[in-house]
């Protein structure tokens, strides 16, 4: 036995009491490690995006569509923009599948012939990429997508029109893997020559956005101003910006969830560290026979708030661990796994990071030992006569 | 050689004294370890003062066995706390074992007790969550010693109070009387000059009692320890060699 042995074997004074502790301690881990995953995971797109890739919408917002011919200007028949290698261009569509309407996922209607030279992280087989560039109605679609619906090559699927109304009939031509974790396993695309034939002739050669690589990304914010530059004196402005200011303009309206979700993860922690403190409280008052026996046998105060403390720190140190250990299976095989499936336009990579594991299992530990502080300090300050004849 | 015996000589051995069995009792013709003069301990209760030892002179010879009796609120427990080092007084001086513990601070004083005093609580004071041979083993603890000599030591002073065959059974596996006897053996395990007992038998049958101060009797002349025992059992008190009686905070 040595001092720091004594100091965990505490922890069994009252094993219902330590278990339950340690099991609330764990959910409190476990709730936080879901926040937290959440979190990285609605960020991957940010924290992923590629560094020399460009988006230029709409000066007012990205709501608002470009002419086509804008796009023909970047390398296209009508002229070349110096640093642009390749470009692109997308129209946000936004069908629906017509029975599961409330399951969201993006449907893009795209450039065939430059789209995935844009998106080499969006990779698809060879043979499949060329039977969607020949039949204007076919889709490409993403691996989640496909087992979401049930979807397989060569299916006949019918979409329902929003914000182009109607029955958008296609084919499945292609599914793409991800090689990359920020990308949306979930999107749904299609030929934006099909969407802009179908159009009424006042709505046609319209486009989203153009997406573009450039040669240097060091110089891609002098890239971005070029662009808007050539735009600047034409009936409609551009604004240009990394892929990351992009995806972090279009999370912008969740920020405050975001925010209130961080915050929501940090208040759990701090239930948590109560919890703890008043349990370990609770011990200590229930043994201050024990400790005056302690003092009395000639450990000294400090002694006493090692004991303490290292009693915290074993309580949470068991906590975190367990939070882990349920974290782990819940979110990696079970819940992570479904997210990507069915919600993969908003979490296209749900596991947990290492980051947040260590933070977790780190703040079980740092707060349980603050929360055993203010009883250690107690316990320090034990007289050992009083102590003595203090009974239960 | 009985296996107490040999039990017994291997514990002299290592703290380096020898067992002396044929002197039943020494007690009158040594010098004092204990030592206080004119010793007054007081206590506030609201704006009273209230003096519960009152200007006590009392010697108390090496190798002694001594039972402390009186009636409640005699300062029976408070003069043994004092000469234990977990109190000090409120005037005069106390010198135990040739150290002056009126005048130590709280830390030399708590180092002092671990080196000097062995203590045996009424209520056995076990630790639940340790098994025999770990609450011996505690006070070792703030010793130097590796831990194998500490478990060592340990069941050497279990083998001494007849439990070497308990030493991996926790307090509630015990009965009164054998965590008692385990309480004792954490009171020598460190081999303290000075064993205090408070009420050793308050809480134990006649059987078990007679157990405890036969084996205190014995630590008594085999081992060369002082006690000193608080008691208000008149059975208890006929095992000691002087029995002093205390009232209003003096010796009558």
């Amino acid at each position: 036995m040595t001092l720091t042995s004594l100091s965990i074997k505490n922890i069994g004074h009252n094993w219902l009491r330590t278990i339950l502790t340690v099991v609330g301690t764990a959910i409190a881990i476990l709730s936080f490690v879901l926040i937290r995953t959440t979190l990285s995971a609605w960020e991957a797109g940010v924290d992923n995006a590629a560094q020399d890739r460009l988006s230029t919408i709409h000066r007012v917002t990205f709501v608002m569509p470009l002419p086509k011919r804008y796009f023909d200007e970047f390398n296209g028949a009508r002229g070349r923009i110096d640093g642009v290698d390749v470009a692109t261009f997308v129209n946000w569509v936004g069908h629906k599948h017509p029975v599961r309407e409330t399951e969201f996922f993006a449907t893009l209607a795209v450039d065939t012939a430059t789209y995935f030279d844009v998106y080499p992280e969006m990779s698809v087989a060879p043979d499949r990429l060329a039977a969607w560039k020949e039949n204007r109605q076919g889709a490409i679609i993403g691996e989640a997508l496909a087992k979401q619906f049930g979807w397989s090559l060569g299916d006949e699927v019918t979409l329902l029109g929003t914000i182009y109304p109607g029955d958008w009939k296609y084919r499945i031509e292609g599914i793409y893997v991800a090689t990359k974790k920020s990308v949306d396993r979930a999107q749904f695309l299609t030929h934006w020559s099909y969407l802009n034939d179908s159009l009424p002739e006042g709505q046609r050669d319209m486009i989203g956005w153009v997406a573009s690589t450039v040669t240097d990304a060091s110089r891609a914010a002098d890239i971005s101003a070029a662009i808007d530059t050539k735009f600047d004196d034409q009936d409609v402005q551009t604004r240009t910006m990394s892929e990351k200011a992009l995806t972090m303009e279009f999370l912008g309206g969740a920020s405050a969830i975001l925010g209130a979700l961080d915050i929501v993860s940090l208040v759990i922690m701090g239930i948590m560290m109560l919890i703890l403190g008043n349990t370990i409280a609770m011990g200590v008052r229930e043994r201050t026979h024990e400790y005056g026996v302690l003092l009395a046998l000639g450990f000294r105060p400090k002694h006493i708030a090692t004991f303490v403390v290292g009693e915290g720190l074993t309580i949470g140190l068991l906590g975190g661990g367990l939070g882990l250990l349920i974290s782990y299976p819940l979110v990696e095989q079970g819940m992570g796994r479904w997210l990507e499936e069915n919600m993969g336009a908003y979490f296209p990579y749900f596991s947990i990071p290492t980051s947040v594991a260590a933070l977790a299992l780190g703040m079980a530990v740092v707060l349980a030992g603050v929360a055993a502080l203010v009883p250690a300090y107690s316990a320090s300050k034990l007289d050992v006569i009083t102590a003595l004849r203090r009974i239960g | 050689m009985n296996e107490d015996t040999a039990a017994a000589s291997a514990a002299q051995s290592r703290v380096g004294k020898k067992p002396d069995t044929s002197e039943p009792t020494v007690t009158a013709k040594r010098a004092p370890i204990i030592v206080c003069r004119k010793i007054v301990r007081s206590f506030w209760r609201a704006k009273e003062r209230l003096d519960v030892l009152d200007e006590l002179d009392l010697d108390i010879p090496e190798g002694s066995f001594e039972a402390l009796m009186g009636p409640s609120g005699s300062g029976k427990t408070t003069l043994l706390n004092l000469i234990a080092g977990l109190d000090r007084p409120t005037a005069g001086t106390l010198t135990v074992a040739g150290t002056e513990v009126s005048a130590m601070g709280d830390a030399a004083l708590a180092k002092w007790r671990s080196q000097t005093i062995g203590f045996v609580f009424q209520h056995f004071n076990l630790i639940p969550v340790l098994t025999a041979l770990e609450n011996v083993e505690l006070p070792l603890l703030l010793t130097s010693l590796g831990s194998s000599e500490r478990k060592k030591r340990a069941q050497i002073a279990l083998r001494v109070v007849g439990l070497e065959d308990r030493m991996h059974h926790r307090p509630q596996q015990l009965s009164g009387g054998q965590e008692q006897r385990v309480g004792i053996a954490r009171a020598i395990v460190h081999d303290p000059r000075i064993i205090v007992a408070d009420e050793p038998t308050g809480e134990l049958d006649r059987k078990s009692a007679d157990d405890v101060l036969t084996l205190l009797e014995r630590l008594n002349k085999e081992f060369d320890k002082t006690i000193l025992m608080v008691t208000h059992d008149p059975a208890a008190a006929e095992r000691a060699t002087v029995v002093r009686k205390l009232d209003k905070g003096k010796l009558l």
